[in-house]
């Protein structure tokens, strides 16, 4: 079972509001891709807003092994990549009189222009 | 055991250590991981018995829909109904994944439910014959629902308990469903009093079956040390007895309804609820097929499912 039949294995995902992520909703049988979206409504969108829904064919889907999965795991030591690894300049800006700009601060700029 | 060595040349006794570990620890097993032969079969008939259950649960209850009291309450156990076949589908697949390595599907858990291999929960082979009947499945065989499905949801098994999580929040607004229309009737004229009493003596027995025997030496075998070790649920049927009586004795005695155990109380030196147990007999004649409604509700499902076959032989792209 799986790649053809009445019975076929779809993995479901939608994402809540046109900005949201796509998440993963759970499995479920259906004979085709048509139905399999009519049915993933239906299954998992009765109550929660819903702005989209994917259904991929789970045989589609390359998954990983355990051991490829254990792979995954990092050591903790990538401070360099992260602002963490940069945290000390709060303190340095604070020498010079100046805040930091900081993630919080520089996310913030986007959207309107001051006059607005 | 060697990291360094690849997952699959691990012996079965090197991969059980390491699936015990990771469930010590909490992390989830999932459907293609390693897993041992007991846990797969355990969860297999847990998970299948669950979800055909949420099928045959929806039957008594769709009883009531063409004869509701009023459109908002129609449209309210219209929803509640759909929920449950819902439910039931996540269960399935599952119960499906386990299945998989196995060479079965969904055709067999069909046809297992037909033949009587695959039981339902001992509360829906029971007659519904009245509105309390639909307000009580709603309040409180869901409240028991919730109960045991709760203490689940930290299941060591992944897609289960994501499945429980879905079913629980949906759960909330069933018992709502149902504490609504008792509530109604609780305070409405003396009949409708009486309907509601009438129902919570019906149901009282079958509610206490609910739960499961205390151990094994009532019914032969029981699955609970298993599940437990497994870390699949944390507290024994008894447990959850209690809990339900815990949580809804009180509510019941408040509408001014009566419990049908004169004998029963809570010990407060114990800290215990001390009632008649229900005759297990009974029980297991129950889920044998053998009760009020067994025949008739899987008669109707085999029946849609022979009428629809047309429908699945003319979709089936393996033709």
């Amino acid at each position: 079972m799986g790649s053809e039949g009445f019975y076929q294995e779809f993995e479901v995902f939608s994402k809540r509001t046109d900005t949201s992520p796509l998440q993963y909703q759970f499995s479920l049988l259906a004979p085709n891709r048509e139905l399999a979206l009519v049915m993933a409504q239906e299954n998992f969108m009765r109550r929660e807003p819903v702005a989209d829904i994917w259904v991929v064919k789970r045989s589609d889907i390359r998954k990983m092994s355990l051991d490829e999965k254990q792979s995954l795991q990092r050591l903790d030591n990538k401070d360099y990549r992260t602002t963490k690894g940069y945290g000390y300049l709060k303190k340095k800006w604070r020498h010079y009189e100046q805040e930091m700009l900081d993630e919080n601060e520089i996310l913030s700029w986007g959207g309107l222009k001051k006059s607005e | 055991m060697s990291e360094a060595t690849l997952y699959q040349e691990w012996t079965d006794e090197q991969k059980y250590a390491h699936f015990m570990k990771r469930i010590e620890v909490g992390e989830k097993i999932e459907a293609d991981d390693w897993m041992p032969e007991d846990y797969r079969m355990t969860l297999i008939k847990l998970i299948s018995m669950h979800g055909i259950s949420e099928i045959m649960g929806a039957l008594p209850e769709k009883e009531w829909v063409p004869k509701a009291p009023s459109l908002k309450r129609k449209l309210g156990i219209m929803a509640k109904v759909q929920d449950e076949m819902g439910h039931g589908q996540l269960l399935l697949r599952v119960a499906e994944d386990l299945m998989k390595p196995l060479g079965r599907t969904r055709e067999d858990i069909m046809q297992d439910l037909f033949s009587g291999r695959l039981k339902f929960h001992n509360v829906f082979h029971m007659e519904a014959p009245t509105w309390g009947d639909a307000g009580l499945i709603g309040w409180l065989v869901d409240g028991a629902a919730i109960i045991t499905q709760t203490n689940m949801l930290n299941a060591s098994y992944g897609p289960y308990a994501r499945a429980l999580k879905r079913i629980c929040a949906e759960e909330v607004f069933h018992a709502q469903h149902g504490e609504a229309i008792i509530m109604a009737l609780a305070e409405g004229t003396e009949k409708q009093k009486v309907m509601v009493q009438d129902a919570v003596n019906r149901w009282w027995e079958a509610l206490l079956m609910f739960f499961g025997p205390g151990d094994a030496s009532t019914t032969g075998t029981s699955k609970q040390d298993i599940t437990i070790k497994y870390k699949i649920r944390t507290k024994t049927n008894e447990d959850l007895r209690q809990d339900f009586f815990t949580k809804y004795i009180p509510r019941v005695l408040s509408l001014g309804l009566t419990l049908p155990d004169e004998t029963m109380y809570f010990d407060q030196e114990k800290n215990l609820w001390v009632y008649k147990q229900p005759d297990w007999n009974k029980f297991k004649n129950i889920i044998k097929n053998n009760g009020p409604k067994s025949n008739e509700r899987l008669s109707l499902r085999r029946t849609a499912y022979d009428t629809n076959k047309w429908v699945r032989e003319a979709l089936n792209t393996a033709n």
